[in-house]
């Protein structure tokens, strides 16, 4: 995913010469946080309404003059900038480790949009959220290479289409896959994939620990209860399987 | 299975054969695009882009003649809303619910929505339509396909999408438009037993059919949050499902002037749906509940499936092991009802 995927384009630009009263008028009426600063086409600075805040305080020692300040005067001239076709990742971790709000995007010196955390959120979305019908598998997988492979060549095996996968690390040794799948059978798919030796955090297994149970139909009386009448207590693990009639 | 087993307890009375839904009534609520292709599949002609729109897949695939047995569907339950509407109070199909399927695709074993169709008669027809789905999934299908319609109200209690499909049926998603505040949804903790349900349906339920007062009541009534459900994690018994059967044939005389249609749904333990639906039949007929399955039909099917089955209508006692994390599943219960309740409050009651 690139920052021209998640950008807003186009984006709405300032002179430098605007007053901070019209400037914070514009962002009030936009409901928008950044304005980029504009000369001659050329990108010189960026204000927030933070900025404009700051600067029109009565704690300000100059005093507040809202109509009578320029945008100029108080923007930042040093902007950090994104291109197009960065990756959203790389746009997460400049804005995380300059403690920033957004990235004005230019492409050959002219400004074409702008990214914001809002945008960055909206990718964690995409990359995480729910976009087609499907379950939800979280597999624990060993750090080595091959072992993603072996689960996603289990899944195709089985004819089942993946809708999405993250994996990230976890600990020293392991990955964890969390992948979405178009089945409803989501259960049946964790158990075989327990059955293959993978380490399935999710879904959990219904009856608790079961020996490859599927499905954990062993009615187990619970000695603080009474006895049952006869009958009840003999049905063996392994039931009925199956569709009994439309979902 | 269920219909041997109304038959050797006596109580089966002989069923309506409706006619199958047009091709229009089912373009009433989808897109012609997919019927298309459903139609074509059904002749054995694969369009390239069947996925696309659900076909084909592990859970819908297409087979010889699908689109007139998913029509044989849709128009069982839409009958029943042709009943409705030439007065009479109660119909039960036993069949249909196929809540997954949308407008544009098929999806998790549905090809077209019968509650839907049925549902968009009722309305055209000018009535109010209160669609509630316990079906262990979140009925997905029918909540988009009428997410900006104001005339109806949709209430689904399902498993938690955050791990079972769909993956939807969140608070947050409540209607657009006209339709904002009448699609409801209320997400339950995997693991979530009979008094959890009951409490959070009780309060849920009656809340809401009030303040949208229906003309009528449509029930999606799958049995797959049944224990031994191998599909899902939620642990109804026979119990609680014998009180929820009674509580919306309550409901639909106290808030639907007793008008009611209710579907089957999705149901895969066949020792479990067999003796919920079974359950519904008796109710809904107003019969008095047997104790033991006869033992001639169970020893039959017991060969059949190779699997014992439960002898009672009623699950035994303790039928699963007890659920350490109780307390805290029903306080998440209570919480995500309240945040229901108050995301919906402003919208629904006015």
């Amino acid at each position: 995913m690139l920052v021209r995927d998640v950008m807003k384009s186009p984006v709405l630009a300032v002179g430098p010469e605007v007053t901070l009263e019209d400037a914070y008028k514009l962002l009030l009426e936009r409901g928008i946080r950044h304005l980029p600063v504009v000369e001659e086409g050329r990108l010189v600075g960026i204000i927030t309404d933070r900025d404009i805040r700051l600067a029109t305080s009565h704690l300000n020692p100059k005093g507040p003059c809202p109509g009578c300040t320029q945008v100029g005067e108080v923007m930042t001239r040093e902007v950090v900038t994104a291109h197009p076709l960065d990756p959203v990742e790389e746009a997460a971790r400049v804005m995380r480790e300059r403690k920033i709000g957004c990235l004005p995007v230019l492409e050959d010196g002219a400004l074409v949009g702008i990214v914001t955390g809002i945008d960055l959120l909206d990718a964690l979305l995409r990359l995480t959220g729910v976009t087609e019908p499907s379950g939800r598998l979280e597999v624990r997988l060993p750090d080595r290479p091959g072992e993603l492979a072996r689960l996603t060549g289990f899944l195709a095996g089985r004819g089942v289409n993946i809708h999405s996968l993250l994996s990230y690390p976890e600990g020293e040794e392991a990955v964890r896959a969390v992948v979405r799948v178009n089945t409803l059978e989501t259960h049946l798919l964790a158990d075989a994939l327990r059955r293959e030796g993978f380490a399935v955090l999710w879904p959990p297994k219904k009856h608790g620990d079961l020996p490859g149970g599927v499905p954990p139909l062993r009615l187990r009386a619970r000695p603080s209860l009474q006895p049952r009448p006869p009958g009840d207590a003999h049905l063996p693990p392994g039931g009925p399987r199956g569709v009994a009639g439309a979902p | 299975m269920l219909t041997s087993l109304l038959e050797a307890l006596g109580v089966w009375r002989a069923p309506l054969s409706p006619p199958e839904a047009s091709r229009e009534e089912v373009l009433t609520v989808h897109s012609e695009r997919l019927v298309k292709r459903v139609e074509a599949a059904s002749r054995g002609e694969l369009y390239p882009d069947l996925e696309h729109y659900g076909l084909g897949t592990g859970d819908t695939p297409v087979f010889p003649g699908m689109d007139r047995a998913a029509r044989f569907l849709v128009g069982g339950t839409l009958e029943g809303a042709r009943r409705i509407l030439s007065g009479e109070r109660r119909v039960l199909q036993l069949g249909g619910g196929l809540h997954h399927a949308q407008y544009d695709r098929a999806s998790g074993f549905c090809v077209y929505n019968d509650l839907s169709v049925a549902i968009r008669h009722l309305t055209r027809s000018g009535l109010r339509v209160a669609y509630l789905d316990i079906d262990v999934h979140h009925g997905d299908g029918v909540q988009w396909i009428h997410y900006e319609e104001k005339e109806v109200l949709t209430l689904s209690l399902h498993e938690s999408g955050r791990y079972l499909f769909p993956g939807t049926g969140h608070v947050h998603e409540m209607g657009r438009g006209e339709g904002l505040g009448k699609k409801l949804n209320l997400p339950l903790e995997p693991f979530t037993e009979d008094a959890s349900y009951l409490e959070v349906f009780e309060a849920l339920v009656p809340w809401a059919l009030k303040a949208f007062r229906p003309d009528v009541l449509v029930v999606q009534a799958g049995a797959d949050a049944h224990h031994l459900d191998p599909l899902a994690d939620l642990l109804l018994t026979t119990r609680a499902y014998e009180r929820l059967f009674r509580l919306v044939l309550e409901y639909a005389e106290a808030y639907a002037g007793g008008r009611v249609l209710v579907t089957l749904g999705g149901g895969y333990s066949l020792d479990g749906a067999v003796r919920v639906w079974a359950l519904l039949y008796h109710l809904f007929h107003g019969l008095p509940l047997p104790e033991r399955l006869p033992e001639g039909w169970r020893k039959g099917w017991e060969g059949r499936l190779g699997k014992p089955l439960t002898p009672t209508l009623h699950d035994p006692e303790g039928a699963y092991p007890e659920i350490p994390r109780r307390g805290e599943i029903e306080k998440r219960n209570r919480l995500t009802l309240q945040r229901l309740t108050e995301l919906v409050a402003p919208h629904l009651l006015h």
